[in-house]
């Protein structure tokens, strides 16, 4: 094992292999709390990538309910509770990663899930944390709560499938971080499938082989958003490129939404994979368990964001989700106009902040009629 | 590494003999108590006596049948599997404690049966589910010493034949489609079955290639095959890949079948560079269990074993 730095752990930690950073790295934020799960984004991958045969029941991206709801069943409690509890208490992450972790003979702690544990997308869809009584909805955070967990692969700094694969078939391009499994050279021992907490790699029966999530590197390659994130509808996504922390720039999108404001976070950064898709964290949700979800800095990502009716520039840049295909590097607001600007300088997108309002009052003069809000 | 070398003290000397006749008027008898349940077991040739080394006896042709008769003459040797311990992922718990090997040479090829217990048949490729499968695995050259017997190592490559038992569930008929893995699924359809591709069309074959990359880059890991075995080379943990085939396809040929109590496969392959009368190879063994949810570096295996001829 190597010893490789990992900043959202604050530490070092043991790893697989040395530390390899890509000259870009793909990343995402996902703001969880415009998701409606409507699934638009699952079935374009679903259409996009995974209409195969032996794809049927894959789903590189898929939106689970939390708390109840997985895809595979317990994912993340299984290695959660294979992990054991860990502490954190806000600096570097006390606690063992899944690399540290690892039983002896293996390279990562991992389990497998079995056939059945695909077969219920999403059970528990819908479900919230608990009964809920007269009133308990009204109160922040709420007393009972779900949200809508939307993931892809995390196209992980330090993948536990690469880690896990003993041929080397999995690799990370050095353009720009993206994790691929090599479909000439993976022999379908599905170690990978075992070693990534988030399972979001998939053994194909049909080809023999595992496969997960591109992020749509044909798309990226010509400077475009993945198909997920450019048909979501609730425009909850942002694709770009993530520096080291310190390296970040306040005009990079991800960098100014994850490294300056810590509006978002990664996804149980405590497993030591430094994943790189971050969200921004569900307002409504007690932080006693979005806490285990994304780490500490939770409670301040979701003071952040409250505030962001105040907060011109973090507005601002939100504005710009789902605004366009193309992939954003820069961005800047001017006033109450924000642009988003792609690889080469050029002002691809602008968005305006402020948006006129009309208020239309609920007596129609001219009509006398009372108008209603049915369209 | 095992102490193989062209030295190895040969096998006890011991040819066949004739059950009946060794017993003589006892073998009567109990003839006569057992004629019933079996009238013609007692007399077949008794089998030889196990090797302690693989002995290809030189036979006319060579049986590609586990069940042919043919190999109750050739000798057994009783190959001790131990767990792949050595690189990670290992097999921390031991499963298949032993596969018996007999062997057959024409000469230019030598065909070896191996048979081992297993209880559960693993036939069937799936998320969490893992194959049965067997392996044989000989230095590329003959040498006073052979390479590691973990797969070989840098510039001294072993050559290896993997049978697994969901290409031979292939070859024995089972279709390719996803219903002969999971009878019960429902299918609405394929992008790629839909009109106006027309079906088994160079378009629609195309079109459905688009969906399985790995079919595209010719990684056949399942599907049809022609045989249920594959030649494989390997330098080392991690390097195995596929033998480049030559002219005409795969070399190496094999058939598994049931046993009452686990499997028997026979892979037949080009006998191995410069094994003679006189002159030893080395082999080795490697079974998996999928049962057991073995699969690539989680297997059991052996040691290098000496691998004889013998007219
Ligand atoms: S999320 Fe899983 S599949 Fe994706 S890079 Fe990380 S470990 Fe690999
Ligand atoms: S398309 Fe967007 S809003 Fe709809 S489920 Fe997916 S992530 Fe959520």
């Amino acid at each position: 094992m190597a010893r490789v730095h990992n900043w959202q752990i604050g530490r070092e930690m043991s790893y697989w292999y040395p530390e390899n950073r890509p000259k870009k790295q793909f990343a995402a934020v996902f703001d969880i709390n415009k998701c409606i799960a409507c699934q638009t984004c699952t079935i374009a991958c679903k259409t996009t990538w995974t209409s195969g045969k032996g794809q049927e029941y894959m789903l590189w991206n898929n939106v689970e309910s939390k708390p109840y709801g997985f895809y595979p069943l317990a994912w993340d409690v299984k290695i959660l509770d294979k992990l054991g509890p860990q502490s954190w208490k806000g600096g570097p992450y006390e606690g063992r990663t899944l690399f540290e972790a690892a039983d002896a003979g293996e390279r990562v702690l991992g389990w497998r899930p079995e056939s059945d544990d695909y077969a219920y997308p999403n059970v528990g869809e819908d479900d919230c944390a608990g009964q809920i009584d007269k009133g308990a909805a009204l109160s922040l955070p709420h007393m009972n709560w779900l949200f809508y967990l939307a993931r892809i692969c995390n196209h992980c700094t330090y993948p536990g499938c690469l880690a896990s694969c003993p041929r080397g078939s999995i690799y990370k391009r050095p353009d720009d971080g993206i994790v691929l499994v090599d479909q000439g050279r993976c022999r379908g021992y599905q170690e990978c499938v075992r070693g990534c907490p988030y399972k979001k790699v998939f053994f194909n029966p049909m080809t023999g082989t595992s496969e997960k999530c591109i992020a749509c590197y044909p798309k990226i390659e010509q400077g475009l958003q993945p198909q997920c994130f450019v048909n979501c509808i609730g425009k909850i996504r942002l694709a770009g490129w993530i520096s080291k922390p310190e390296e970040a720039r306040a005009d990079n999108p991800i960098d100014y939404l994850v490294h300056v404001r810590k509006v978002a976070l990664p996804l149980f950064p405590q497993f030591g994979l430094e994943p790189n898709v971050y969200y921004i964290p569900p307002v409504h949700v007690p932080t006693s368990f979005t806490r285990q979800l994304f780490g500490p800095g939770v409670d301040e990502a979701v003071k952040t964001y409250r505030n962001a009716p105040n907060d011109r520039d973090l507005a601002g840049l939100l504005c710009l989700f789902g605004s366009t295909e193309m992939m954003l590097s820069r961005w800047r607001r001017q006033g109450s106009v924000v642009a988003g600007i792609d690889e080469r300088g050029d002002a691809v997108m602008q968005v305006p902040l402020d948006e006129p309002v009309h208020v239309r009052p609920a007596y129609d003069r001219i009509y006398q009629i009372q108008r209603t809000n049915c369209p | 590494m095992s102490g193989f070398s062209r030295t190895v003290t040969g096998p006890p000397k011991g040819g066949h003999y004739d059950l009946c006749v060794a017993r003589g008027p006892a073998c009567a008898s109990a003839l006569a108590l057992t004629l019933i349940a079996a009238p013609l077991a007692a007399c077949r040739p008794a089998p030889p006596p196990p090797v302690n080394e693989v002995v290809a006896l030189v036979a006319p042709s060579l049986p590609i049948d586990p069940a042919d008769a043919a190999w109750q003459r050739a000798p057994e040797y009783l190959a001790k599997l131990v767990p792949q311990d050595q690189v990670e992922p290992r097999l921390l718990t031991p499963s298949t404690p032993e596969v018996r090997v007999k062997a057959l040479t024409s000469g230019g090829e030598i065909a070896l049966r191996l048979e081992w217990a297993d209880a559960a048949v693993n036939d069937t490729p799936g998320p969490g589910a893992f194959l049965d499968g067997c392996a044989i695995q000989i230095p590329r050259t003959l040498e006073a010493a052979p390479p590691d017997p973990q797969m070989g190592q840098a510039g001294r490559p072993v050559d290896i034949v993997f049978w697994r038992a969901d290409w031979q569930a292939s070859v024995d008929g089972r279709p390719d489609t996803l219903t002969a893995l999971y009878p019960n699924a429902a299918i609405n359809g394929y992008p790629f079955e839909a009109r106006p591709l027309e079906p088994g069309s160079a378009a629609q074959r195309e079109a459905a290639t688009r969906y399985a990359p790995a079919q595209a880059l010719g990684n056949r890991r399942v599907g049809p095959r022609p045989q249920p075995v594959e030649d494989m080379v390997a330098e080392g943990p991690g390097t195995i890949a596929a033998a480049s085939a030559a002219p005409g396809g795969i070399r190496s040929r094999g058939k598994g079948a049931r046993t009452a109590t686990g499997w028997a496969v026979v892979i037949v392959r080009a006998v191995p560079a410069g094994l003679a009368p006189d002159a030893r190879t080395a082999i080795a063994f490697a079974v998996w269990d999928g049962a057991a949810r073995e699969a690539g570096a989680r297997k059991m295996r052996t040691i290098w074993v000496p691998l004889a001829v013998r007219g």
